[in-house]
């Protein structure tokens, strides 16, 4: 008898809690667009401006490569009029999804219309490009180009306002672009390094002419070996370099250890400023948008190794 | 309710189904932990995979993974049957060596690639509606249709093996009298194990189905001691848990597996204590009298 009341005290909880889910309205004037990091928030935002509802998945600090969806997700997909996504594997196995969902939708990857030749791959896997391609701002502006054609698609009525916030957008980016170009130039050549723990700057150093160097690879299976460690700690003694910039998703330990190295062999480095790698800052911050995530990283590069 | 809503509900209640069919037997057997082992050992399978077909796409990958998932069981079973090793230390010695040659090959060859084990294998449940098929004028996720085809057999072989399952759960020595050794018998039932564990994995992700083989099966436990009973109840607590969980989800805007975790330990929890209270009171009434 107990057991039997038990079982029913089981099946109590179904039917508790079983509340409807806030549907969206698709008919009230604006363009719902789901989009996944919060730089590509940010683009739907600069490009589609009051036409346009945006919601994004991934909030500052995810990464989007190990973004574990919530519940609510899975209607703001299902209601958005256009998903806009990075592709090139960076959103990983959501990324097969949304391949597969523009059979329903408009989805489209902001990197869709990049030239194949200013993508970067490790030699051996040259089809499956570095996805990172926001930390060239020059690239970046083929993403807010296929953004705009995006929105067009479908909202035709739009065209002239994304057209018009395109070209001003933009413009903006160009200015960016030459502003990185010039600040980074300001750093003595020799001691041009960044040493980073993170995959996400290969593209920026390309642009702007900074060496690169990661401390490990990029799968979250991986871990630093000693000989990462005595490699990159040699590096920072031989070449001056001032300041590593690390970020959370890397053990500190790691970080550590390669300084502590780089002090036997007679360099001072010490940690600069954290940097935004695979998503912006806070909502409301300057950080927040893809323009001043750049800055920012700008500025703690600059401050760090000039 | 909207389509995605029930969809997501029922993939999840197949994948409890599956789990629940099979649990109750691990649990009677002690290696209750063998979803997580297999959760960790399918890593080389995926890096293999990879390596030999440089593909991430869905049914290579299962494949690769359920090699490994399979050799895995047997590795246990078979370190288990010298009798120099208990079961436990078993699982605890065959899945990190397994996992390690994993990691080892994915530095080795593919450490600039995002290889590892939520970029391939652990699914969504969140994005199963996103993934139709169609079969036979039917469009449920794909995800659903793979785990019915689970389903159909995880019970085929429960049904067909019913009586010595039973016999070797509860007493393997008897059991030798029996027409199938018991071997045989515990391999059958960890390849089972191991094919539902990957296919399940790739629909709904992995700590789903480590928490939906063992908690349904080790809540039916505590409320009958009927084997047939405990297998229909695990598979009824797994759907509490899918549809309670995911109610509870949408309603906090939480991950879905997570939430259809705590529900199953909820629904843990509160066999527990009932349980615990009938004791007591049995033991109160048999000091009185």
């Amino acid at each position: 008898m107990a057991r039997h009341v038990l079982v029913s005290a089981l099946l109590a909880i179904v039917v508790a809690g079983c509340g409807a889910a806030s549907q969206a309205n698709p008919n009230d004037g604006v363009v719902h667009v789901a989009t996944t990091t919060n730089f590509i928030t940010d683009l739907a935002h600069r490009i589609g401006g009051d036409r346009v509802d945006v919601e994004g998945l991934m909030g500052p600090g995810v990464d989007p490569h190990l973004y574990k969806a919530s519940a609510n997700d899975v209607s703001t997909l299902a209601d958005a009029e256009l998903v806009l996504y990075g592709g090139l594997e960076l959103e990983g196995k959501m990324g097969d999804v949304l391949e597969k969902l523009d059979r329903r939708k408009p989805t489209v990857a902001v990197t869709r219309d990049m030239p194949r030749d200013r993508l970067r791959a490790e030699p051996g896997y040259e089809d499956r490009p570095d996805p990172h391609v926001w930390f060239d701002v020059d690239l970046w502006r083929s993403a807010a180009r296929t953004t705009a054609e995006a929105l067009v698609e479908v909202d035709p009525a739009g065209r002239a306002t994304y057209k018009r916030n395109l070209r001003a957008y933009d413009r903006r980016l160009r200015t960016l672009d030459a502003e990185a170009r010039e600040r980074i130039a300001t750093i003595p050549e020799g001691r041009r390094v960044l040493v980073t723990s993170h995959d996400a700057f290969h593209y920026f150093g390309a642009r702007y002419d900074i060496d690169v160097v990661a401390i490990q690879g990029v799968s979250t299976a991986t871990e630093a070996t000693t000989a990462d460690v005595e490699r990159v700690a040699k590096l920072i003694a031989d070449r001056g370099v001032r300041s590593v910039f690390v970020e959370s998703s890397v053990p500190p330990q790691t970080i550590e250890a390669v300084l502590a190295s780089a002090r036997r062999q007679g360099a001072t480095a010490t940690v600069g400023g954290e940097l935004f790698a695979d998503a912006a800052g806070d909502d409301g911050t300057p950080e927040g948008t893809y323009e001043g995530m750049i800055r920012h990283n700008l500025d703690a590069i600059v401050e760090g190794l000039r | 309710m909207s389509p995605a809503d029930w969809q997501i509900m029922v993939t999840a209640g197949l994948v409890a189904t599956a789990c629940g069919l099979l649990g109750p037997f691990l649990v009677l057997r002690r290696v209750a932990l063998l979803g997580d082992a297999v959760s960790h050992a399918v890593l080389p399978g995926i890096v293999a995979t990879f390596l030999l077909f440089e593909t991430r796409a869905p049914l290579p990958v299962i494949g690769g993974a359920a090699v490994f998932a399979v050799l895995c069981v047997l590795l246990i079973d078979a370190l288990r049957s010298t009798g120099l090793v208990k079961a436990d230390a078993a699982i605890g010695l065959v899945f990190p060596a397994l996992f390690s040659l994993g990691v080892l090959g994915v530095h080795q060859w593919t450490a600039n690639l995002h290889l590892d084990l939520d970029a391939t294998i652990y699914g969504e449940i969140a994005f199963v509606p996103l993934d139709p098929w169609i079969v036979a004028g039917i469009e449920l996720p794909r995800a659903a249709w793979t785990m019915l085809a689970v389903v159909a057999l995880d019970l085929a072989l429960v049904v067909a093996l019913w009586k010595e399952l039973k016999l070797t759960s509860f007493d393997p020595e008897f059991a030798r009298s029996v027409l199938i050794s018991p071997r045989v018998l515990s391999r059958l039932l960890l390849v089972a194990v191991a094919i539902t564990a990957v296919t399940a994995f790739e629909s709904v992700g992995a700590i789903l189905v480590v928490t939906l083989l063992i908690v349904p099966a080790a809540t039916a436990r505590l409320l009958t001691d009927r084997l047939w009973l405990t297998v229909a109840l695990a598979v009824a607590v797994g759907w509490v848990a899918a549809i309670g969980g995911y109610a509870t989800a949408v309603r906090f805007d939480a991950s879905i597996a997570g939430a259809m975790g705590v529900v199953a330990a909820v629904c843990f929890t509160l066999a527990f204590a009932g349980r615990s209270l009938v004791l007591a009171r049995k033991r109160t009434l048999q000091s009185a009298s």
